[in-house]
């Protein structure tokens, strides 16, 4: 089998990857455990002809959309924030976490609706946007890439926008959720072209991937 | 120095000849079945649409052509009284692209079908099928997959619901990221959500061939969408005898793209592994009576800019010149 007919997938590396890995173990995409230790960022799956490509989240989806992968797994919440042209096949119902808007305990949503200049720091300005619209709220909203529970501490904004999923992180802050934005979990995407053009090279890895999270999640 | 972008392509030696050879046969077989061309001016002054490349002439803010079909509804209802049936075009058109790696100038070959309101149109609809049909052979595609759609098998439930706006675009949306869990979630709360994420599953639940349109016989539009499963039963049983070898014929009942201009069937060319489809058109009733003209239409688009990138890059999918 030649390089250029392995087909690929891209799944996430971080906190979803952590949940996923497991849950592939003993199904027809297994990654190999010796190329998972490496630093390798191909990894060769139990199915020939089938490798995964292990990419952060944000970049995932733009892998897909281009076709260089066919299919991939991604949060909702990536999705959300970035539009691309792919298709979302599935929910796969795990690595469950909600959006919210969390700032120090002595702060309420109350509070926050009544400052003058609101400043809220996340990485998920789409979402944000979209729920200050329907507050009718304003804001000034802070570009982070990481880290946003520094940033009511250290007074670079008034609050946050970030996943929560056990609250573990928020609470060694001192932060709590005053608003929940929505709920994101892992999404089983394809490339458009690839799944159009060639069903049947696709829907049954698809469908393998689904039946492999519906016994285990 | 500028950055280089691939915006505006040069073609070189190789790829100008293919574009030449290939917009030259296209327009030899649309004209073998009595289309016409037609040449609207690259520069349109009508009302200019985001996405188009504007500037000013003089006071007078003008665009280059962003769509032929525009560019010629524009030219025909100036100038016809009584329709042409049938006619042809060829060149480039100029949008700022969705997706980064797009080209904003893009070749295209295309025809339209031209009737005037109250004519069947099934005939029309089956002659540009047959058309796009041919297309993969002049083309020296090795195999491609043409897909039927109709549009109104979304339309005509969203106006049977009173759908409309944001919510009706989030459905849209969701059946063109094939997501039936997306429609559950934007239509959560209302009258219709069982309706439309029952109607969403048997859109989406098959993508292979005849057996497809059984899957219409689950959703709670069935009778409402009588019509057009039979529309495209008889398409199928039409077309799959004259079926050229190396071309499939699927249905796909998902297909929502463009459905704020197509009213009914829809085509789109593929070929296996491209990431683009090759051709797409279908029926848009609502054009000319919007532009006060009583004519209905049908017509397909050859992107043959996307031709000219999977010839770069995969030349297997190609019988080789001879």
């Amino acid at each position: 089998m030649n390089a250029a007919s392995t087909l690929l997938i891209a799944f996430p590396k971080g906190r979803l990857g952590d949940e996923l890995v497991p849950l592939l173990a003993g199904t027809p995409l297994a990654l190999d455990a010796t190329a998972l230790k490496s630093r390798v960022l191909r990894i060769p799956t139990a199915t020939p002809g089938v490798a995964a490509l292990l990419l952060k989240g944000a970049d995932l989806p733009r892998y897909v959309a281009a076709g260089v992968a066919s299919l991939g797994i991604v949060g909702s919440d990536t999705l959300d924030e970035m539009d691309m042209d792919l298709l979302e096949l599935a929910d796969l119902g795990f690595g469950a976490c909600r959006l919210s808007l969390c700032a120090l305990a002595s702060v309420t949503l109350e509070a926050l609706r009544a400052k003058p200049h609101l400043r809220l720091a996340t990485k998920f300005p789409k979402a944000t946007e979209a729920w200050l619209t329907r507050e009718g709220l304003t804001a000034e909203l802070v570009p982070l890439s990481s880290s946003a529970e520094l940033a009511p501490l250290l007074g670079l904004a008034d609050a946050i926008v970030d996943l929560v999923q056990t609250g573990g992180t928020l609470k060694a802050h001192g932060l709590v959720e005053t608003a929940v934005l929505g709920r994101s979990s892992a999404r089983l995407v394809a490339a458009r072209g690839a799944y159009l053009s060639e069903p049947g090279r696709l829907r049954p890895l698809a469908e393998m991937l689904v039946e492999a999270f519906r016994i285990k999640v | 120095m500028p950055v280089r972008t691939p915006h505006f392509p040069d073609l070189l030696f190789g790829s100008a000849a293919r574009l030449r050879r290939w917009e030259g046969t296209l327009m030899d077989l649309f004209a073998a079945h009595g289309y016409r061309e037609l040449h609207p001016s690259l520069v349109l002054r009508e009302a200019v649409p985001d996405g188009a490349l504007r500037f000013f002439d003089g006071d007078d803010l003008v665009a280059l052509r962003w769509d032929f079909t525009m560019a010629l509804a524009g030219l025909l209802t100036r100038t016809f009284s009584e329709p042409p049936d049938r006619v042809a075009y060829a060149g480039a058109v100029f949008r700022r692209p969705v997706q980064p790696w797009e080209a904003v100038e893009r070749f295209e070959v295309g025809c339209e079908r031209i009737q005037p309101h109250g004519e069947s149109s099934a005939e029309a609809d089956m002659e540009l099928a047959r058309l796009l049909m041919a297309i993969p052979g002049v083309l020296g595609l090795k195999s491609a997959i043409l897909h039927l759609g109709n549009a109104a098998l979304v339309r005509r439930p969203l106006e049977a619901e009173g759908l409309s706006g944001d919510l009706a675009d989030a459905v849209v949306a969701a059946l063109s990221r094939r997501a039936p869990h997306r429609v559950a979630q934007a239509m959560e709360g209302h009258p219709a959500a069982a309706r439309m994420a029952t109607h969403a599953e048997a859109l989406l639940s098959e993508l292979d061939g005849p057996g497809t349109l059984e899957a219409l016989g689950a959703s709670p539009y069935a009778d409402l969408l009588k019509e057009e499963r039979s529309h495209m039963d008889r398409a199928l049983k039409g077309l799959l005898p004259i079926l050229p070898p190396n071309l499939e014929l699927r249905v796909d009942l998902a297909d929502v793209a463009g459905l704020g201009f197509y009213t009914g069937p829809t085509l789109r060319l593929w070929a296996p592994g491209a990431q683009q489809e090759l051709a797409a058109g279908g029926r848009y009733d609502r054009l000319f009576p919007d532009l006060g003209r009583p004519w209905q239409a049908a017509g397909f688009c050859v992107r043959l800019s996307r031709l000219l990138d999977l010839a770069d890059t995969r030349p297997d999918l190609f019988e080789q010149p001879r």
